[in-house]
C-alpha cells in the first residue's frame, strides 16, 4: 500500500502533513521530514508519510523494524516503536505529541506517482456499471475513442489492428507447441504483494538494499501497482500486478543490438543472458517497464558476498541462472517450471505432445497468489482455465493501442459499493 | 640523343603567373607533345581544356564499389536474418527491407568512398616517393607559389634545344634540364 | 513604382593583400615552428582531462553502470546525450567542407580543414560513448557482424546497430576525405621543411604529391565524388542516430519530425562549436585575415537558419502533439513544461529559441565577442535539448506507476568532463602539426587563381572589379 521499503514511517493524510509541515515525497530520492511522536513521555523519531485515504488528525506507525543484533537485513532497519507501545495502548493512543523535528530521513520507495493521471490503465466499475455495459472494459468503453487502426483492420475482415508489417500471426506458430497466455483478475487481487515476493524466491532475484532502491533500480520481475483515485481525502485504492506481457510484436525484442530478446515458438518473450551486452534500449522501449538491468553485480556483492554461510546460498533456486551484472533481467513465465512441465508431458507420451495438462505448470506467483487472482495456461487448449478468462467480456489489454498484442492480460475489477454508503 | 653520364628527365620551364601557364600548356599541346605536364599549387580552371585531357575514370570506379556495397550489405543482411539464423524478433517478417535500409545506405556510401580515395591514388600513381623533379631545388616552389612545366624525355618529339626554344618564346622565367637521379 | 537594385559584389575573401607566397607563409609557419610556451599548458591540462577520462571509465568497467545516475525508468542517461551531442557537433565539419563545396561557397576553404578535424575528433569523443554505456563492455565486438564460434548474427533491425554502421562509417569516410584533402598541403610543408625529421614525415604523408595536373584533375574528380557522398553521409548519419530515439515508441521519441529536426540541431551546434574554437584559435595563430569577419557573417548566418529551423521543429511537435489527440504525446509534452524537467525545458528555450534571434541583427552577427558567447550557449542549449529527448521523455512515459527521477552522478559529470580532454588532446596536436587551414584550396579561390583575371595580352594580373548593376523595375 505504501510502497516502501526497508524503513518504516507515520503514516498520516495530506491536511494532517499540512498541519505538521510535512511534505509528501514527489519523483525521485525521497528525502522526507522526521517527526517526534511523543507518547505518555516517551519520545520516538520516525519519518512521515502523506497517505492518500488516511483518517485526519490520526497517524499510524508499524512495529517491528529497527532490530538490532538480527542480522545483515534487520541491523538499521526503521525506527523501534515498542517504546511508544505500552499496556495501556498497546493498539492506539490518544495522547501524543507530534512535533516536526526539521530533520531529514531518505525513504526507499518503489512508485512515485500515485495517479494514473487519467490513463485508463487499470479499468474498474461498478456492478450497476457493469449491468448497465458489460463491456466497460473495452479501449472504446474506457477512452470514448476507437481503437486506432480497428476501423481500417475491419475493413480488411482483419480482428486486430494492423501492422504495417506481415506480421508473424497466430497461424505461423508451430501447432505442436502450446501458446503460453496468463491472466490476472483484478477484481480477486487484494494487493498483497505475494507473487512479487515468491517470483523473487524462485528467481533467485536480488536484494539491493535501500540504497539502490532508492535510486529506483529495484529488481522485482513482477510488481503491484497501486493507484489512487478519485477525491484525495477519500481516494480509493487500486492495485495491478505487472509483469511481463510477452508480447507478441515485443518492442524490445526490435532494439536489441544482438538479439538478446527473441521470441519463442511457445510464444514467450526470450531473455538471453549471457548474449545480452546491456545497453538497455530493451527496457527503454518497453512500454510497461517491466524490464530490470543488473546495474551492479548484485548477485554476488549485494545478495550473497561469498562470506555468507553456505545454507544462504543453498537457498538459491538451482533451475534459474544467476544473472551478472550489465545484464537484463524480466519475468519469464517461470520458464524453467514450462519446460520441466514440458519435457515430463514428452516423455509420459512417448513424445507425442509437448502441450502440458492445465494446472500440471503454475508459475510461482500464480502458486503463491492468495487469492487464485492469477491464471497462467495454455492458450491452444480450449478447456484451459486461462482460455476461458480471455473470453470473458471484462478481459482487456494493457496499453492495447500501442499494437504490442500482449499475452498477459487483465480481467477488470468490479466494485460493489451500498448505495446507501457511496 | 648525345650520350650523356646521366639520363635525362626531362626539361622544366617555371612562369610567373597561371596564365602563362596555361597559354605555354596550350603551345605545348598544339605542338603535339603528349608526355608532359604541368605543376601548380591548387588546380587551374581550364587547364584540362588546354592540356587536352579526358574526363577522369574515377567516376566508373566509384560505381563499381558502390554496388559492391549495396550488393554486399543486403545480402549479408537477408543471408543472415532469413536464412543463416533467423528468430522471430518482435513478430516482423524475415525479410524487412525497411530495416535494410539505412545500413545498406552506409555500405554503400563506405565502400564508394574507399573507391574513389584508393582509385584516385592508383589512377596518380600515388605514393610515388622518387621522383626526378624532386631533385631540383626551384621545383619546390610547385606546392608553394611557383608554376611550371616539365616536357620529359620519353615524348617521340623531345630535344632539348627545341623544348628550350618554346618554353623561351612562351615566356618561361626560368627553364632548366632535369636528369634521372 | 521603380525600384532601383544595387549590385553589391561577393566580399574578398581572404581580407589584406595576400600573395600565394604569403598565404603558405602564414599557414605553414605553425607546423614548422618550435612549439609555443601556451601551447604545452594547454596540452598538459587536456592530458590530464584525458587520464580523468580514463580513469573514469576504468572505475566504470571494474564496478558497473551503477556508478551512473541511471536507473528504471531512465535507462539513457548523460552517456547518450553525450554520444549525441559529439556527433552532432562533428556534423558541421562535413557541412562545411562538403556540402559548402557541392554549393561553390568559396568562404569554406578558410574553415574547412579545422571544421574537419573537429569533426573527425568529435565523432572520436561520440565514439566512446556508445561503447562504454554497455554492461559488460569486454564484449562490446558481438555488435559487429563476423562470424563467430556461437554461430550467431547482430539484430539488423535494431537502430543501435544502424548506430555502429553509420557512425563507424562516418568517421571512416570523413578521415578519408579529410587526409586527400591534406596530401598537397602536406606536399607543402615537406617542401618547407628544414628539419629531416619534419621532412620526411610530411613527406611520407605527402605520398609523392607534386602538384602535377594530371594528378590535379583526378584528385578533383575524387573530391568531388567524396563531397558528393558526404552530404547524404552528414544527412543520413544524424537521421540514424535520431532513429535510436524516433524508432522507439515512447510518447516524445516516437516522432517522425526527428531526423529533419536532429540534422539541423547538429548543424546548429557543429558551427557553433567550431566558431568557438575558430575565434580563439585566429587570434593565438594571427589567422584574422583568412577566418575574417565575413565568414564569421556567413557562419552566423548559418546557424540563425538552423536556429530557427529547430525553434521551428519545436512548434511542429508540439502542435502534432495536440492535434493528434494522443494521450501521451500531449501527456509528455504536457510533462515537457510542468514537470520535473521543467527547468530543463526553459533552459532549452531560451538558449535554441531565443538564442538565434539575435543573429538576425548584423551588427551582432559582426561582433566577435557576442558571436563567441552566442556559439557558447547553442552549445549548452543543444546539450539540453537531447537531455530532455533522452531522459525525460524517459522518466514520465506511460505508465505513471513507473516514473521516476534521474540525476547524473559524479561519475557522469566527470566522464563527459573528460571526452574534452579527449577532444582538446587531439586537437591541440593538430594545431601544433598540421596545417590548420587548406592552404591549396585558399589559394584556388583567390581571384589571382583564375587565369580570367589576367589580362590576356599583357598576362598581368587584373583586379576584378565591383560592377554596380542598376536596374529599373516598373509595375504594370
Amino acid at each position: 500500500m505504501t510502497k516502501i521499503t526497508w524503513d518504516n514511517v507515520a503514516l498520516m493524510s495530506k491536511n494532517t502533513a499540512d498541519r505538521l509541515g510535512v511534505e509528501a515525497a514527489g519523483l525521485g530520492v525521497a528525502n522526507v521530514d522526521v517527526l517526534a511522536i511523543t507518547v505518555n513521555g516517551t519520545t520516538v523519531e520516525i519519518p512521515a508519510w502523506v497517505q492518500p485515504g488516511h483518517a485526519d488528525d490520526s497517524i499510524t506507525i508499524t512495529v517491528g523494524y529497527g532490530r538490532e543484533g538480527v542480522g545483515k537485513v534487520a541491523n538499521g532497519t526503521g525506527v523501534d516503536t515498542y517504546p511508544l507501545r505500552s499496556t495501556s495502548a498497546m493498539l492506539y493512543a490518544t495522547d501524543v505529541q507530534v512535533e516536526n523535528t526539521g530533520k531529514k530521513y531518505e525513504i526507499a520507495c518503489t512508485q512515485d506517482h500515485n495517479s494514473m493521471e487519467g490513463r485508463s490503465l487499470l479499468r474498474h466499475a461498478t456492478l450497476q456499471e457493469y449491468r448497465d455495459n458489460p463491456d466497460f472494459s473495452t479501449y472504446d468503453s474506457a477512452y470514448n475513442a476507437e481503437l486506432p487502426g480497428e476501423a481500417y483492420a475491419g475493413e480488411q475482415g482483419q480482428d486486430r489492428p494492423l501492422s504495417i508489417f506481415d506480421a508473424i500471426d497466430e497461424a505461423d506458430y508451430p501447432d505442436y507447441e502450446p501458446q503460453w497466455g496468463m491472466t490476472i483478475d483484478l477484481n480477486s487481487c487484494i494487493g498483497c504483494g505475494t507473487c512479487t515476493i515468491a517470483c523473487q524466491a524462485e528467481n533467485n532475484i536480488p536484494v539491493i538494499g535501500k540504497r539502490e532502491v532508492s535510486n529506483g533500480r529495484e529488481m522485482h520481475w513482477i510488481r503491484t501497482d497501486r493507484y489512487f483515485e478519485g477525491d484525495v481525502d477519500d481516494p480509493k485504492a487500486l492495485h495491478q500486478p505487472v509483469p511481463c506481457m510477452h508480447c507478441e510484436l515485443a518492442p524490445c525484442e526490435q532494439v536489441c543490438p544482438v538479439a538478446a530478446t527473441t521470441h519463442s515458438d511457445d510464444g514467450m518473450n526470450q531473455m538471453t543472458y549471457n548474449r545480452c551486452i546491456g545497453t538497455r534500449y530493451c527496457a527503454n522501449n518497453c512500454p510497461y517497464k517491466v524490464r530490470r538491468f543488473n546495474f551492479f553485480n548484485y548477485t554476488k556483492e549485494f545478495l550473497t558476498t561469498g562470506s555468507d554461510p553456505e545454507v544462504v546460498q543453498m537457498a538459491m533456486n538451482p533451475e534459474v541462472t544467476v544473472r551478472f551484472r550489465g545484464v537484463m533481467e524480466k519475468c519469464t513465465f517461470c520458464v524453467q517450471r514450462v519446460n520441466r512441465a514440458k519435457i515430463n508431458k514428452k516423455i509420459e507420451t512417448d513424445g507425442e505432445s509437448l502441450k502440458p495438462d492445465d494446472g500440471s505448470v503454475e508459475t510461482a506467483c500464480q502458486q503463491a497468489c492468495p487469492a487464485d487472482a492469477i491464471y497462467f495456461g495454455d492458450l491452444t487448449d480450449p478447456d484451459s482455465k486461462v482460455t476461458q478468462t480471455k473470453k470473458n467480456n471484462r478481459n482487456y489489454l494493457l496499453l492495447e493501442e500501442l499494437n504490442t498484442r500482449p499475452r498477459t492480460s487483465y480481467l477488470a475489477k468490479l466494485r460493489n459499493p451500498n448505495p446507501k454508503l457511496a | 640523343m648525345e650520350a650523356k653520364d646521366k639520363h635525362i628527365h626531362g626539361v622544366l620551364a617555371e612562369f610567373k603567373n597561371p596564365k602563362e601557364l596555361i597559354d605555354a600548356a596550350s603551345a605545348v599541346e598544339k605542338s603535339g607533345y603528349n608526355k608532359y605536364d604541368t605543376y601548380a599549387p591548387f588546380p587551374i580552371h581550364g587547364m584540362e581544356k588546354a592540356m587536352g585531357i579526358k574526363e577522369s575514370p574515377l567516376g566508373w570506379i566509384v560505381l563499381g564499389g558502390a554496388i559492391i556495397g549495396l550488393v554486399g550489405a543486403v545480402t549479408l543482411m537477408v543471408w543472415v536474418m532469413a536464412y543463416e539464423y533467423p528468430m522471430n524478433i518482435s513478430g516482423k517478417p524475415f525479410i524487412n527491407i525497411p530495416v535494410y535500409v539505412p545500413i545498406a545506405f552506409e555500405l554503400t556510401v563506405l565502400l564508394s568512398a574507399f573507391a574513389a580515395v584508393f582509385g584516385m591514388f592508383k589512377l596518380n600513381n600515388l605514393p610515388k616517393f622518387h621522383n626526378p623533379l624532386f631533385n631540383v631545388e626551384r621545383f619546390k616552389k610547385a606546392s608553394d607559389d611557383g608554376f611550371f612545366i616539365c616536357i620529359e624525355a620519353e615524348d617521340d618529339l623531345f630535344s632539348e634545344e627545341k623544348v628550350s626554344s618554346l618554353f623561351s618564346d612562351a615566356g618561361a622565367t626560368h627553364i632548366e634540364t632535369v636528369y634521372d637521379k | 513604382m521603380s525600384t532601383d537594385y544595387k549590385y553589391v559584389p561577393e566580399p574578398a575573401l581572404v581580407k589584406g593583400d595576400h600573395t600565394f607566397g604569403s598565404i603558405t607563409d602564414i599557414i605553414a609557419k605553425t607546423p614548422l615552428s618550435p612549439t609555443p610556451k601556451l601551447w604545452y599548458l594547454a596540452f598538459g591540462i587536456s592530458n590530464l582531462l584525458l587520464i580523468t577520462l580514463l580513469g573514469a571509465v576504468g572505475y566504470l568497467i571494474w564496478e558497473g553502470i551503477g556508478i551512473w545516475g541511471l536507473n528504471n525508468p531512465a535507462g539513457w542517461g548523460w552517456a547518450i546525450i553525450n554520444f549525441v551531442w559529439w556527433v552532432g557537433i562533428g556534423h558541421a565539419g562535413t557541412l562545411i567542407s562538403a556540402i559548402l563545396f557541392l554549393f561553390r561557397q568559396g568562404w569554406r576553404t578558410a574553415i574547412n580543414r579545422f571544421a574537419e578535424a573537429m569533426t573527425i575528433f568529435a565523432v572520436m569523443c561520440a565514439g566512446f560513448f556508445p561503447a562504454i554505456h554497455v554492461g559488460p563492455i569486454w564484449v562490446i565486438y558481438w555488435v559487429f557482424p563476423v562470424p563467430n564460434s556461437m554461430a550467431i548474427w547482430p539484430n539488423f533491425s535494431s537502430p543501435l546497430l544502424w548506430d555502429v554502421f553509420a557512425v563507424s562509417t562516418y568517421f571512416t569516410v570523413s578521415l578519408l576525405f579529410w587526409y586527400v584533402g591534406l596530401v598537397p598541403d602536406f606536399a607543402t610543408l615537406r617542401d618547407k621543411a628544414k628539419s629531416k625529421v619534419a621532412k620526411i614525415s610530411y613527406g611520407i604523408a605527402a605520398l609523392g604529391w607534386t602538384g602535377s595536373f594530371r594528378n590535379w584533375w583526378n584528385y578533383e574528380k575524387a573530391y568531388m565524388i567524396l563531397a558528393g557522398l558526404a552530404t547524404p553521409l552528414v544527412l543520413s548519419v544524424h537521421t540514424i542516430v535520431s532513429f535510436d530515439f524516433a524508432v522507439s515508441m515512447i510518447p516524445g521519441w516516437h516522432s517522425t519530425i526527428f531526423p529533419p529536426y536532429f540534422v539541423a540541431g547538429a548543424i546548429y551546434s557543429g558551427f557553433a562549436m567550431v566558431l568557438t574554437l575558430m575565434i580563439i584559435a585566429r587570434k593565438i595563430y594571427g589567422l584574422e585575415d583568412i577566418m575574417n569577419i565575413d565568414i564569421r557573417e556567413k557562419m552566423n548566418l548559418v546557424m540563425m537558419v538552423t536556429g530557427n529551423l529547430v525553434a521551428f521543429a519545436y512548434l511542429c511537435e508540439g502542435f502534432i502533439a495536440w492535434y493528434s489527440g494522443y494521450i501521451y504525446e500531449q501527456g509528455i509534452f504536457w510533462l515537457y513544461a510542468t514537470g520535473p524537467y521543467a527547468w530543463g525545458f526553459y533552459i532549452l528555450m531560451f538558449c535554441n529559441v531565443v538564442t538565434p534571434q539575435f543573429l538576425w541583427s548584423r551588427k551582432i552577427r559582426r561582433n566577435v565577442a557576442l558571436t563567441f558567447v552566442i556559439s557558447i550557449i547553442v552549445n549548452i542549449g543543444m546539450w539540453f535539448e537531447r537531455f530532455m529527448i533522452a531522459v525525460a521523455s524517459l522518466a514520465t512515459d506511460f505508465m505513471p506507476s513507473n516514473w521516476d527521477y534521474f540525476s547524473p552522478t559524479f561519475w557522469d559529470i566527470i566522464t563527459y568532463i573528460g571526452t574534452f580532454g579527449l577532444f582538446f588532446t587531439f586537437f591541440l596536436l593538430f594545431l601544433r602539426y598540421l596545417p590548420m587551414v587548406a592552404i591549396a584550396e585558399v589559394k584556388g579561390v583567390m581571384p589571382q587563381a583564375d587565369p580570367h583575371n589576367y589580362d590576356d595580352e599583357t598576362k598581368e594580373f587584373v583586379k576584378p572589379k565591383a560592377e554596380p548593376a542598376v536596374v529599373d523595375q516598373q509595375t504594370v
